[in-house]
């Protein structure tokens, strides 16, 4: 074979190059991401179809289930979704009203979060509900408990049916710092108990803890707010993010602050495709 | 010797033995005071010794607790050792501020040592890429 040792070369080359070329996991894209991350429940739980996701922990856990389904029979979150409306139709001081600000609302909530490019920031529904607000001379609401939940319950329902469809736009690389920042969040251990968010929600979905089972990640973010029996109200996504982190004895961010906006965005990212179903109703 | 004399002698002996027994009931009075000036000193100084102690603990458990911040590894019941500490040390109870202060410090560094180790992101191995 003419020139063999040239030819070996270039297929070392090649070789080293392909090998090279398959990015490690910490520079996948988020849809290489999204794949894996998919693939891994997948593995975990076979015969569970995608779409079963968006009901949380009661898609694993058929005791949890059958309670959960009596219970929806008389939605806890009802009372929530008529105050909620409430407030989207009563004319702030001004007279104006939050269609005002989202013209094709309420049912809206599948387009949060999303890159805000004019602000360079992960903008959030409720972030942009006191946006609105302040913008129409009013008080904002707070973040994690009241009110805030009672539109966001409202229109979450509004928005059933919608599919969760997150977008990280290729023209402005600060998105995908963000979406990265977020991932960090997501995989990096914190607190007295050392834990990382992906310890109980993709290493151990399904196992206890202490007598909870651990809900899978994937539809995490399709069914919030949710109401909580331990919290005996609605609550919001960054209120949970709040409870998750002092339970494993880290001191949890602000909500709505850049880490937590972060965290939804990737969060959210990885439940793309999974149909909206909030509001929710939880343990 | 006559009586006279010998009654007088007997009474004046009577007198010095009343007398001392006086001045030594006086010394025995007066020497508590003199001990318990010299404890309380020594208590004062043990004291403000404490004082000091749990002062500087807290200073330092206040310093782990803000570079662990600095870095996001602060923990959940770092801040609240350090106010408990604070309000032992204010109660006058030094024994109870210094510990509270030291095991915060602890939590402060160990915190820092966390987010040191979590800085790079690896991603788990049961993800399969």
């Amino acid at each position: 074979m003419k020139n063999l040792p040239g030819k070996l070369l270039l297929l070392s080359i090649v070789a080293a190059v392909a090998v090279t070329a398959q990015a490690a996991p910490e520079k996948a894209t988020p849809e290489r991401d999204r794949e894996v991350f998919e693939n891994r429940f997948k593995e975990r739980f076979p015969d569970l179809a995608k779409e079963e996701y968006a009901n949380g922990v009661y898609a694993i856990d058929p005791i949890g289930r059958e309670s959960w389904e009596a219970i929806e029979e008389f939605p806890p979150y009802e009372l929530f979704v008529d105050d909620g409306k409430e407030m989207w139709d009563a004319p702030f001081a001004n007279g104006k009203t939050y269609k005002d600000c989202f013209a094709d609302g309420p049912g809206i909530a599948h387009k949060y979060p999303h890159w805000d490019k004019e602000k360079g920031m992960v903008m959030t529904l409720p972030l942009a509900l006191n946006q609105c607000r302040e913008s129409q001379g009013e008080k904002p609401l707070k973040y994690k408990k009241g009110s805030i939940n009672n539109i966001l319950s409202y229109m979450a329902f509004e928005s059933r049916g919608q599919k969760t469809n997150v977008v990280i736009p290729e023209d402005d690389p600060r998105a995908l710092e963000a979406y990265e920042k977020g991932k960090k969040f997501y995989y990096t251990r914190r607190g007295q108990l050392n834990f990382s968010c992906a310890n109980c929600h993709v290493q151990n979905p399904g196992m206890k803890i202490r007598s909870d089972m651990l809900s899978p990640a994937l539809g995490q973010t399709t069914h919030f707010p949710v109401y909580r029996s331990k919290w005996g109200t609605v609550g919001t996504l960054h209120r949970r993010f709040t409870g998750c982190n002092k339970q494993v004895r880290a001191k949890p961010f602000k909500a709505q602050g850049q880490e937590y906006r972060n965290l939804e965005y990737f969060l959210t990212y990885m439940s793309n495709g999974l149909t909206l179903n909030g509001p929710g109703a939880r343990k | 010797m006559n009586m006279k004399k010998l009654t007088a002698m007997l009474c004046l002996g009577a007198i010095v033995a009343i007398a001392g027994q006086s001045v030594i009931a006086a010394e025995k009075k007066a020497a508590p005071k003199v001990e318990a000036t010299d404890k309380s000193a020594a208590k004062s100084t043990e004291s403000s010794g404490d004082k000091a102690a749990a002062q500087s603990a807290i200073a330092a458990a206040e310093s782990a607790r803000k570079k662990a911040a600095s870095i996001d590894g602060e923990w959940r019941d770092t801040g609240k050792m350090i106010k408990k500490a604070q309000a032992a040390l204010k109660a006058g109870d030094f024994a109870k501020a210094t510990k509270l202060a030291k095991k915060a410090e602890n939590q402060g560094k160990l915190g820092y040592e966390q987010a040191q180790a979590q800085q790079t992101l690896k991603m788990p191995s049961y993800l399969k890429y």
